[in-house]
């Protein structure tokens, strides 16, 4: 192991730590040192099953020090945990769990080993990529608590999650898509190849039994393409048809269906050209995009679910007495619950017992932590951070803020997609146009007295020729290059229609918090009164989670490179004020204000901002001032936007004087504050109904009603609460000028889109023209489809330079 | 050129061609790719304890299958 002179290596998780901290133990004449207990305990353990490989495996790889904590695992044996999380099958239990702390194969391997060397584990997969594991056991043998102490006691954690709610089924589409998507591969690439012999055949002249040859290779092929990777357009088209609407579906579905019988026709009777590969092309080209949208709705649930998870499930209730374990569920009005610091609230109450500060951001957006003290209301979704609590529940599970918006989300979402219905309805009208269009050019033509046979292939070449080109890949060649070129940029679009929407939008509502500015407080000045081991002020704040602690130890490890920590005594966590600790003989403060004047030290500091006072003793020897910064590039950002004519509009669960201030360093005139989740999604609606279309762009729960009522909705990255199901645009790299990109983007797929279309209609309405009159020979029709198509795809390539002149 | 020898050649090829197709969509539906990383660093982690663990789970199963 590498140490330096002042620094050693644990020898289990292969951090670095100062000596001091370090534990020595001397196995067999060979020193090992450990950064804790933990880290010891584990290290033993391996040594003595017998695993000790994993330490080759895990090589120079850092991993998570070793929590010594000892959670209560009774909860796992617990019926309602059991009903809601795992499945029973033939006396085998089976069970869905994410895995905390994998770093690496070797950590998937170490946990699978040690779980299948466990009697009664029948068997345990650990994906390494989302750190998901499917355990199946016998629950004769053992318990899942049993199960979950393996995994803790060799390093990691390990939490349940719903599998059948989300993933089990966006799994299987998508696997399913995958397959059908490969098959329509396969068989356009083997197609072309062959069509290629029979376009040159055509030129070269070619044998009439070459050619029925090259037909039916053809028509093997096309037929898996057409039935199996196009089945769900002609399960579309059928529920289309059902509920008597003409939809895009049904559009493809008689196009290629019709060319295909047509085509076998030809095959049969051996007169004419096929248009065989036309049919796999088309099916396969469009399938592609429809492939593209599963896949992103996948990305969205794997995240989702990790979040989801953490939402409680059971909860600590004080009745006569006696503290005991229940399932949110069983919670009624009245229960007394008790909170330990870092748990989220799930039920509604009033404050009864202790004070503490709380983490309201996932709801009111409020970037700094709020105070509360007896008789104050607690909100379900906020975190309390640093004390025990008990308060009186005065609301069920199912009326509590945090499950309520979840309710009326999962309303909205079924409610959502009027614009597609629109766009459907549009190419319906189309089809409908084609149609009968072809039916007439039939029923014409036999009056006019020509052999029902020819009349009926002249109506088939107008369906032919008007079908795939137009609609097919106009739009799904240009939507498929610019949601790929979107990808690039970090923004995923779960539907590519919603590239149309976003294009024709006209006011954006912007969250404060997390979306305009970062979230979190950043150092901003740093006052330094007197000279001093900056080592012991990093070691106080370390001591804490508290955001404005992080900030500074963030601040810290920026400026000064080889700061490190302190054993520190004594150290105590004082509600919504601050630390205090011992070091060596002196007593070290830090903290706010008020704090420090309670500790009877002499302040005179005056700032409008947050502060962070440092005190050894009874001296001030330097404080912080903080503040929520903007996000980089935001002013440019907003600039621009409005450059492109589109309003913006602020809208913040904080209070007046935050929002005023920020939104008058961006440049935003109309701005809401102190607004609720169901106000901010009112103002929304307000603008709709004035004939806007809306995207809102947020972050938190707070935002993901506002987001699921409005036309596009753009949920930031890393804090991917709800948001994440309700919204149509996921922005990963989280940045703001993301936004401006968003909006070029899709206003350039519109306009290529438009000129697709523009140029397939015309093209369309002089073939069809021609067709109708009976003029197209097949082979012709053939050229200009493919010339037809390739100006388009040609045009739609165009989006990909879009980010690359600027 | 005859016309049996191209369709003897169609034939091989798109015969051969669906043979890997057909192994593909096989793969993909036992989940040989749901986790490729794993898949992939799983041969670094071979060794003969863990076909002995890998034995132990596929008994343990079996037995779990003759006891119905």
């Amino acid at each position: 192991m590498q140490s330096s002179s002042k620094f050693s290596t644990c020898n289990h998780c292969n951090l670095e730590f100062s000596n001091e901290v370090m534990i020595y133990e001397t196995i067999s004449t060979k020193q090992f040192s450990f950064c804790c207990k933990g880290c010891q305990g584990v290290f033993h353990l391996l040594n003595n099953e017998g695993l000790d490989s994993f330490y080759d495996k895990v090589g120079s790889k850092k991993l998570h020090q070793v929590t010594n904590e000892k959670t209560d695992l009774t909860k796992f044996d617990l019926d309602g945990f059991s009903k809601k999380y795992i499945t029973n099958n033939d006396n085998l239990n089976e069970i869905s769990l994410i895995i905390e702390g994998i770093h690496c194969s070797a950590c998937v391997w170490l946990n699978e080993r040690i779980l299948h060397e466990s009697d009664g584990i029948i068997d345990a997969n650990i994906n390494y990529t989302n750190h998901k594991a499917k355990i199946t056991w016998d629950p004769a043998v053992l318990k899942l608590s049993d199960i979950i102490r393996k995994i803790q006691s060799v390093g990691y954690n390990a939490y349940a999650y719903d599998a059948t709610l989300q993933e089990e089924r966006t799994n299987k589409t998508r696997k399913e898509y995958y397959s059908r998507l490969i098959v329509g591969i396969f068989c356009t690439m083997n197609i072309m190849w062959i069509a290629v012999a029979q376009y040159a055949g055509f030129f070269t002249g070619i044998t009439q039994g070459i050619k029925d040859i090259l037909n039916y290779a053809e028509l093997v092929l096309a037929t898996p393409a057409l039935f199996y990777t196009g089945w769900p357009y002609f399960k579309g088209a059928f529920y289309g048809l059902k509920n008597k609407i003409v939809n895009m579906d049904f559009l493809i579905v008689a196009g290629t269906f019709s060319t295909y019988v047509y085509s076998i026709y030809v095959t049969i009777s051996q007169v004419g050209e096929v248009y065989f590969e036309s049919v796999t092309m088309v099916v396969t080209i469009i399938f592609a995009g429809k492939y593209l949208e599963v896949l992103s709705k996948k990305n969205a649930v794997d995240s989702l679910d990790s979040i989801s998870s953490s939402i409680p499930t059971e909860i600590t209730v004080i009745r006569d007495g006696k503290k005991i374990i229940i399932d949110t569920t069983e919670v009624v009005i009245g229960d007394l619950v008790e909170i330990k610091p870092g748990e989220k609230i799930a039920i509604d109450g009033i404050l009864l017992q202790g004070t503490g500060s709380f983490d309201e951001s996932s709801i009111s957006g409020e970037s700094l932590p709020v105070y509360k003290k007896a008789n104050d209301i607690i909100t379900s979704g906020t975190v309390c951070l640093d004390s025990v609590i008990t308060y009186k529940a005065n609301k069920d599970l199912s009326h509590s803020m945090l499950q309520s918006i979840t309710t009326l989300l999962e309303e909205s979402l079924t409610k959502k997609p009027k614009i597609e219905k629109i766009a459907n309805q549009i190419s319906g009208y189309f089809s409908l146009m084609v149609l009968s269009m072809a039916v007439l050019t039939c029923v014409g033509w036999y009056l006019l007295g020509i052999s029902f046979e020819d009349a009926f292939i002249i109506s088939i070449s107008v369906v032919v020729i008007a079908c795939p080109c137009a609609l097919g890949l106009a739009t799904p060649v240009a939507t498929l290059i610019g949601v790929t070129v979107g990808a690039k940029k970090g923004i995923l679009f779960k539907t590519s229609s919603h590239l149309e929407t976003m294009a024709k939008a006209t006011t954006i509502v912007l969250d404060k918090t997390g979306t305009i500015t970062k979230g979190s407080p950043d150092v901003i000045k740093f006052v330094r009164n007197e000279e001093f081991d900056l080592n012991i002020l990093y070691s106080l704040v370390k001591s804490s989670s508290h955001p404005i602690s992080k900030a500074i130890v963030g601040y810290i490890d920026n400026k000064y490179k080889n700061s490190h920590e302190y054993s520190l005594l004594n150290i105590k966590n004082i509600e919504a004020r601050g630390l205090s600790a011992q070091y060596k003989n002196d007593k070290i403060y830090g903290g706010n204000i008020e704090f420090i004047k309670e500790m009877n030290i002499k302040c005179e500091i005056n700032c409008s901002r947050s502060i962070f006072i440092f005190a050894i003793n009874d001296k001030i020897i330097c404080f912080f001032e903080l503040e929520d910064q903007l996000k980089q590039g935001a002013i440019e950002t907003i600039e621009n936007i409005k450059k492109l004519g589109i309003d913006v509009i602020m809208c913040t669960g904080d209070n007046e004087i935050v929002a005023n201030n920020i939104a008058k360093q961006v440049g935003i005139s109309k701005i809401y504050s102190s607004m609720l989740p169901k106000q901010k999604a009112n103002v929304v609606s307000e603008l709709q109904h004035n004939g806007e279309i809306v995207i809102t762009v947020g972050d938190g729960i707070n935002d993901a009603l506002a987001l699921s009522k409005s036309d596009i909705s753009i949920a930031m990255g890393n804090n991917t609460d709800l948001t994440v199901k309700v919204s149509d645009i996921i922005f990963i790299n989280n940045k703001i000028t993301t936004l401006y990109d968003a909006l070029l983007l899709s206003r350039k797929v519109f306009s290529t889109i438009k000129q697709n279309l523009l140029f397939s209609l015309f093209y369309n309405f002089v073939t069809i023209l021609f067709a109708v009159l009976g003029f197209v020979i097949p082979v012709v029709a053939a050229v200009s489809m493919s010339l037809s198509s390739l100006a388009v795809v040609g045009n739609s390539i165009r989006i990909k330079r879009i980010f690359k002149d600027g | 050129m005859d016309d049996n020898v191209v369709s003897a050649m169609l034939l091989v090829s798109l015969g051969l061609g669906s043979l890997g197709l057909g192994a593909f969509l096989w793969g993909l539906k036992t989940g040989q790719f749901d986790d490729a990383n794993k898949f992939l660093d799983g041969a670094l982690h071979d060794s003969e304890e863990d076909l002995n663990v890998a034995k132990k789970i596929k008994d343990r199963k079996d037995n779990l299958k003759k006891d119905k």
